[in-house]
């Protein structure tokens, strides 16, 4: 195992990581970006779904030029974004010696989180209290969908699921027309970027009184937070938040506008009157910013279709970037609708290195995103691909644990450990 | 023990939603956070309705108002401290707060500090273990530093907008800013993540989070299928990536989440339908509904919008299926499972009166005590009381101050 650069901010933790899917992981990957050690373990026969199935049907999940590959588990790029910089390892807990060592693993973890379905590590006799007799100051995050109490607290949710019992989705779709999911599952990242901030005050706390604490995450509970000001305005005004596509209740216009090209789009808002103003001006539209029925933002408002079509006719023979620069060199605001292949070839992002390349052993080099900020004194890097399938079984039990390779083969012989999966039944 | 980072300070020179949310996630957990607002025109979100008062437009007039929904939601558990930062005598009190500050935040455009005279390495000379954490909608470097942006822009250069809404339709931004929102989340987890450092080695440093890179960092699927394999994700509605069966359906008294999966719980779906045609074996795999993925909803239906979203939410949850329903506003603020966990806090405030505001994001266990709920401050009400806590000044001091016009005091209601 790697001795992690002296400057990233959590070195000196190591978090013992039983989560699955995407809200778990994505905490422990902002905890692996800034230097922790992440021990994350998966079980040979449920393994983190996000790998994909054993065998999967065609087309299904993101594989290298669409090729699953003998190991496919180890190949698709869901998983494989989500776990640079940790270690990956297997134990089965079902059987008593498995139970013995992930007993130990726990007494020398910093950290134990998983987001199994309420309940699933209980059944396995390991409560807090439990846990705790093997790390007198164990900090334990326990993330299912609805919290560990309450009378939904038995019931399955998945981030797309979050997105609408937190109201996020009653807010999202065209104007005038139902409820619309987004594009990605928003409630994962949101409860494990909260999950990240609360578990470092928590360490932090127990730096300071030696405690640890059992911290319960309702990932519902974290998505609601951010419907903060609806809920007020609706106890405010008694009016449910209309859907409004694009629009903005504080500005107009905006919305994104077809351009040259198959799909092209770009967007465009006027968030003031000096912007509108510009916009007008730039489009080079003849009286556009004198015409009366856009010269109030109520005006802008009521006439918004009208605008919407003429703003269209302008940007629909030009590329998207092209308006963009004409826009922003105007002062107003505007971006392209970025694709796939634009987000990765975008100068900004380059500049920035947004995007990482990273060689995978079974998968070669491709582009992640990478660390999601930057820091001047503790800069940090993706230091190694996600793990394949008990990859760092070896490692972690001979150098955490002491085991010596006999007993290492031991484990593997029983099928407490090892590389391949035995379950058949994984989505 | 009033919050887990209680006698953290730090000095808010955030506004609008991406910096306070970051700040409010900070008070809430106890911090001592002093938000910095202009005498005058204060946080720019204050005049964004709705508003307590019943007026829904934005606000204009000459006094900033106290009672809009965004400000009283972002800003819990703060002091306002009310100072021109276009003045030297500003800038001087602001350099000496920013001398006894564990944390700096702010969301300028890039530059803006500079322009203060507040740049980080001025500030680090003062107070090295400064953790100064900037947000920004692009971010601190870069050729698109100095665009300008609303939420729809960020959502938009992020790659979040292109596979949103239908493919026929332009592409639909969320209803809620949540490229903004997020950021703020995680700016606070780089904050803490940098305070832990700081603490440890007695180094601080600055925090550069572009609003729009949040977004391209949880594309995960989208991206990545384009990344392995060259195919590009579009937009496809409400349904699923490759999947049917598996998105948001009308019902009798809203829209419930349907999610069919895994395959052997399918025939679980069939029953709860009451559709004797979906347990059809063409239908029993993933890839079967997919290519009859029409047919299959016109079979779920006639059972869907004869059915309450929350009965049929529950039919599928007691069967083990993970169905949710689309929450309206009044849902959420009745919704059994947040009132049996206390999950909501009502909050007085001398403008806007007692509300319901969501509690904390994530509880730890009730004995630690980790968050405070206190209402949002009124413009410049803690100038005097914050100025003596951190800087000692006295009121004479304070008074010579606000006769310069460099800080006001609130008058409070």
């Amino acid at each position: 195992m790697e001795t992690p650069p002296k400057n990233m901010p959590l070195k000196n933790y190591r978090v013992l990581d039983l989560s699955r899917i995407w809200a778990g992981p994505y905490c422990t990957k902002l905890f692996a970006d800034m230097g922790a050690e992440i021990i994350k373990m998966e079980s040979l026969s449920v393994y983190d779904s996000h790998r994909g199935p054993v065998t999967p049907a065609r087309g299904i999940a993101a594989y290298p030029d669409g090729e699953p590959g003998e190991e496919p588990w180890n190949r698709n790029g869901w998983f494989n974004c989500l776990h640079m910089s940790k270690y990956g390892i297997t134990l089965e807990l079902t059987k008593d010696e498995g139970r013995r060592v992930f007993e130990r693993l726990v007494s020398i973890s910093d950290v134990v989180i998983e987001n199994f379905r309420q309940g699933s590590l209980e059944r396995l006799g390991y409560t807090y209290e439990e846990l705790r007799k093997h790390r007198p100051d164990l900090i334990y995050v326990s993330m299912p969908a609805f919290g560990n109490t309450g009378p939904w607290k038995g019931y399955l949710g998945y981030g797309i699921g979050q997105e609408q019992l937190s109201g996020m989705a009653h807010m999202t779709g065209y104007r005038g027309e139902g409820p619309m999911k987004s594009g990605i599952n928003h409630g994962d990242p949101i409860t494990g970027s909260h999950a990240a901030g609360v578990l470092m005050a928590a360490l932090r706390h127990r730096r300071k009184t030696g405690k640890g604490m059992f911290i319960d995450v309702s990932q519902q509970e974290s998505s609601v937070a951010l419907m903060g000001p609806e809920v007020l305005a609706y106890q405010m005004t008694g009016q449910e938040p209309e859907r409004q596509g694009n629009r903005s209740g504080w500005y107009a216009p905006a919305n994104s506008y077809p351009c040259a090209g198959e799909d092209r789009w770009v967007t465009i808002a006027a968030t003031n009157e000096e912007q509108w103003q510009n916009l007008a001006n730039a489009t080079g539209i003849a009286g556009l910013a004198y015409d009366p029925k856009f010269a109030t933002l109520e005006k802008r408002r009521d006439n918004h279709d009208e605008l919407d079509r003429i703003i269209g006719e302008w940007t629909s023979s030009q590329e998207a970037y092209a308006v963009t620069e004409i826009l922003q060199n105007a002062g107003v605001p505007a971006s392209p609708v970025l694709r796939g292949p634009d987000l990765l070839a975008d100068a900004h992002y380059k500049d920035r290195g947004t995007f990482v390349t990273v060689d995978h052993p079974q998968v070669g080099l491709k582009q992640y995103p990478g660390i999601p900020w930057r820091m001047s004194a503790t800069p940090g890097q993706v230091r190694w691909p996600s793990p394949t399938l008990g990859q760092h079984n070896r490692e972690v039990y001979n150098e955490l644990l002491g085991l010596t390779g006999i007993e290492i083969d031991q484990l593997d012989e029983t099928g407490i450990i090892g590389t391949k999966p035995t379950g058949s039944r994984i989505i | 023990m009033p919050g887990l980072l209680e006698g953290v300070k730090v000095l808010d020179l955030t506004h609008y939603i991406a910096g306070p949310y970051c700040t409010k996630l900070l008070s809430g957990l106890g911090a001592d956070v002093l938000k910095i607002e202009h005498p005058k025109r204060g946080d720019g979100v204050r005049w964004l309705g709705p508003f307590a008062s019943g007026e829904t437009d934005s606000a204009s007039g000459t006094n900033p108002p106290e009672d809009g929904a965004w400000f009283l939601y972002l800003n819990t558990a703060k002091q306002s401290v009310a100072l021109d930062l276009q003045s030297s005598a500003g800038r001087r009190v602001l350099l000496e707060l920013a001398a006894k500050a564990d944390i700096l935040v702010e969301n300028f455009a890039p530059g803006g500090m500079d322009r203060l005279g507040l740049s980080y390495s001025e500030l680090q000379k003062m107070n090295p273990t400064l953790v100064m954490t900037s947000i920004s909608n692009f971010g601190q470097t870069g050729p698109y530093r100095d665009w300008k942006a609303a939420e729809l822009n960020l959502y938009a250069l992020g790659g979040l907008m292109n596979i949103t809404g239908e493919p026929e339709q332009e592409p639909l931004k969320e209803g809620m800013p949540l490229a903004q929102l997020g950021a703020g989340q995680n700016a606070f987890a780089a904050t803490m993540a940098a305070l832990m450092y700081a603490e440890e080695t007695g180094e601080g440093q600055q925090i550069d989070l572009a609003i729009a890179e949040y977004a391209t960092n949880i594309l995960e699927n989208a991206l990545m299928q384009y990344s392995y394999s060259g195919q590009e994700y579009s937009r496809v509605g409400n349904r699923g990536y490759g999947r049917a069966a598996w998105g948001i359906y009308p019902c009798l008294d809203g829209h419930v989440g349907i999610i069919a999966g895994p395959d052997h719980r399918w025939p679980e779906v069939a029953r709860i339908m009451g559709r004797e045609e979906l347990s059809d074996p063409r239908f029993l795999s993933r890839a079967g509904r997919l290519e009859n993925a029409d047919e299959v909803d016109a079979y779920m239906l006639p059972f869907l919008v004869e059915n309450n979203k929350v009965d049929i939410f529950k039919a599928g949850q007691e069967s083990g299926l993970g169905f949710s329903f689309v929450a309206t506003m009044k849902d959420i603020l009745e919704m059994e499972q947040l009132l049996d966990r206390d999950y909501f806090v009502e909050l007085d405030h001398p403008v806007a009166g007692k509300l319901i505001y969501p509690g904390a994001p994530i509880m730890p266990e009730e004995s630690v005590d980790a968050w405070v709920f206190q209402r949002a401050p009124l413009l410049g009400e803690h100038t005097t009381s914050a100025l003596d806590s951190w800087l000692s000044y006295s009121e004479a001091q304070v008074s010579e101050l606000i006769t310069q016009g460099v800080l006001t005091q609130g008058q409070g209601v």
